[in-house]
């Protein structure tokens, strides 16, 4: 191949094949012992231990990391102290008092007890992440795979619900949900939910089913399988990673979501647990253990989901955003 | 493909038109209609339903007669979406637009490069899925707790970062920073910071993986400098990434509520010093005297802003 060109490469090659023929010894000049280490233990760990430029970024790293969950960590202290030991700042943690009593007076918060606010929550979260998984497939699903008419504009209106801000649906389905009787319950927030989701998911299954060969479902096709049946054993299993990807981050969503409930749910019996921490910052003094012990936890099902399956969640939401 | 492919396969279709494309559209209905009149009654319903009542004046909750730009104009000339006055003096409360549009220009970019600098920072280090998770931490959590936790740090008393400033002597600063209403949207918008770093640091993470390891190797070899490697190999691979980054920033930003809510309620701190435009939307929409009109207009003006930039999103790829 450098035949055709002499000139440029003719030093180079002929320097590679000097290098590779010096490669092999002659049988006779291999040695009967193995070769013995030419470094002494002390340059050995010298050269395992970090550079001092490298311990410096790992020094500034976790610096940066455990900066960035000091409120957090403060959150997580306060709401099992007293209050007097808050106020007199949670990092001295010499003389320390543990108490569960947080815990206890969230959970049954008299405005709206914490239990049944999260109680509540779960309610609304998983009908909200299960059907929008199901519509959503199925939706996706032609969108991936045929033509159809009015598909342009339907794939404009997903991207303009995308941008748009959740306050600007809120005044149309305030007056629906009314309208229909279904304002202030489960169902009426549950179907915001629902119809707020569809969009991006449809659009991030649609992305990932085009990623799918078509092979087997011609395949199937011609083994006379309806469309139903091959959405049913093929679509949905093969998208099966997307759809974990999709219930972990509708999950967190809805369950974290602050303004629809905050909008829909009036009565403090139906208040979803963001809705109650708010209300327990309380008129003159902060009941900052109070508020602490809610928050855990409020948060601590969104987190652990998260670390359950890191994976998908990150996947997804790289995918969600730049697909 | 042939024109010649392109008619037989045209003829093709029309043998089969009568038979399978009949029992293929009905799959089409069946497989579309549940999940578009969901999202139809529920999103493109209700946003339809402000653009058009935008240009209508409302008694409470229902439309009255069409009014034109009426409530546009009335929204513009309102101090509390822009202040003028206050803009010029460069006073809080400036409006909720002017505030808002702050809170872009100064977190976008800021969480932007931190986002870059920690995905640069732990790219090769051991422990680096650990490290971003606790970075990541923030973004997983419900933001209203975000904004109750901001509150909690800058508590004159109880707050971590009053004691910080105790610390280094800067008594004369202690403060309560998100009721003090010069200071505080800057103390809002740090926090906004903090938490939406994590989500950028994400991003520009997935996008150093793609980069093969052994190119930066040899331009090491090659003699090039850091920053020379940063320029001509990490740069190009990480700059769509960028405008992805840029974009849902904005949006993130003008989207924001949760945080302002925790920490100014309904009225988006004292004397609206650092209400946003989400905010308003809520005020004039659920709290008495109530404005449908403005509110529509206000939540208008927020997409009017992103839409652009999610259509160039789209567009991109």
């Amino acid at each position: 191949m450098t035949n055709d060109e002499p000139h440029t490469s003719r030093e180079p090659t002929a320097k590679s094949d000097g290098g590779a023929t010096e490669q092999y010894i002659p049988l006779d000049a291999v040695p009967e012992s193995a070769p013995r280490p030419d470094l002494d233990w002390g340059t050995r760990i010298a050269a395992a231990v970090p550079s001092m430029p490298r311990l410096l970024k790992y020094a500034i790293a976790i610096a940066v990391a455990v900066l960035w969950i000091v409120p957090f960590l403060g959150l997580f202290m306060a709401s099992f102290r007293p209050l007097g030991e808050i106020l007199a700042g949670w990092w001295h943690v010499e003389g320390m008092t543990i108490t569960f009593e947080n815990y206890r007076r969230a959970w049954s918060y008299q405005t709206a007890p914490m239990g049944r606010a999260l109680f509540n929550t779960l309610v609304v979260t998983v009908p909200a992440v299960l059907v929008v998984m199901l519509l959503g497939a199925m939706a996706a699903y032609p969108f991936a795979r045929f033509e159809f008419p009015l598909k342009t504009m339907l794939f404009f209106f997903i991207l303009l619900v995308m941008a748009a801000p959740p306050e600007l649906v809120a005044m149309g389905n305030y007056n629906t949900l009314r309208e229909i009787g279904l304002f202030d319950s489960y169902m009426g927030l549950i179907l915001v939910h629902i119809g707020w989701g569809l969009g991006w998911v449809v659009l991030f299954l649609r992305n990932y089913l085009l990623g799918i060969p078509e092979e087997l479902e011609e395949a199937a096709r011609i083994d006379g399988a309806s469309r139903y049946q091959i959405f049913r054993t093929i679509i949905l299993p093969l998208s099966t990673p997307a759809l974990v990807s999709v219930a972990v981050i509708q999950f967190t969503w809805v369950w974290n979501a602050f303004f629809f409930p905050l909008v829909f749910m009036r009565s403090p019996e139906l208040y979803l647990a963001p809705q109650v921490l708010p209300l327990m910052t309380g008129r003159i003094q902060v009941e900052w253990g109070l508020v602490a012990a809610g928050s855990v936890m409020t948060m601590a099902v969104p987190v652990f989901l998260f670390l359950m399956l890191e994976r998908y969640y990150k996947q997804g939401m790289v995918a969600a955003v730049t697909d | 493909m042939s024109l010649r492919d392109h008619i037989d396969g045209l003829e093709a279709d029309r043998d089969t038109a009568s038979g399978i494309d009949r029992e293929k559209a009905v799959a089409i209905v069946i497989f579309l209609v549940p999940g578009l009149t969901l999202f139809g009654i529920f999103s493109v319903g209700p946003i339809v339903y402000s653009a058009v009542g935008s240009f209508f004046s409302w008694d409470g909750f229902s439309m009255e007669s069409f009014v034109g730009l009426d409530n546009w104009i009335r929204t513009f000339a309102d101090p509390l979406i822009i202040h003028w006055d206050n803009i010029a003096r460069w006073r809080f409360p400036m409006g909720a637009l002017t505030q808002n549009l702050l809170w872009v220009v100064l977190h976008v970019p800021i969480s932007t490069l931190l986002g870059l600098g920690m995905a640069v920072l732990f790219a090769d280090l051991k422990g680096r899925r650990i490290l971003r998770s606790m970075v990541f931490l923030g973004f997983t959590t419900p933001t209203i707790i975000i904004g109750l936790v901001l509150m909690f740090i800058y508590d004159p008393q109880a707050g971590i970062f009053n004691e910080l400033l105790r610390v280094i002597g800067l008594e004369g600063s202690v403060r309560n920073w998100t009721q003090s209403p010069q200071v505080a949207i800057y103390a809002l918008i740090a926090g906004g910071i903090w938490v939406q770093t994590g989500f950028n640091m994400l991003l520009y993470s997935s996008a150093l993986a793609a980069i093969d390891p052994s190119v930066i190797e040899s331009a090491k070899v090659d003699g090039a400098g850091r920053w020379r490697r940063f320029w001509d190999i990490v740069w190009p691979l990480v700059r769509p990434v960028t405008a992805v980054v840029v974009i849902m920033g904005i949006i993130w930003v003008m989207r924001v509520f949760d945080i302002v809510y925790a920490a100014g309620g309904s009225a988006g701190g004292p004397n609206h010093s650092y209400s946003v435009l989400g905010i308003e939307v809520y005020r004039a929409a659920f709290e008495p005297p109530i404005d449908y009109g403005k509110a529509m207009v206000v939540a208008l003006i927020q997409l009017v802003i992103v839409a652009p930039l999610a259509l160039y999103i789209a567009r991109m790829d």
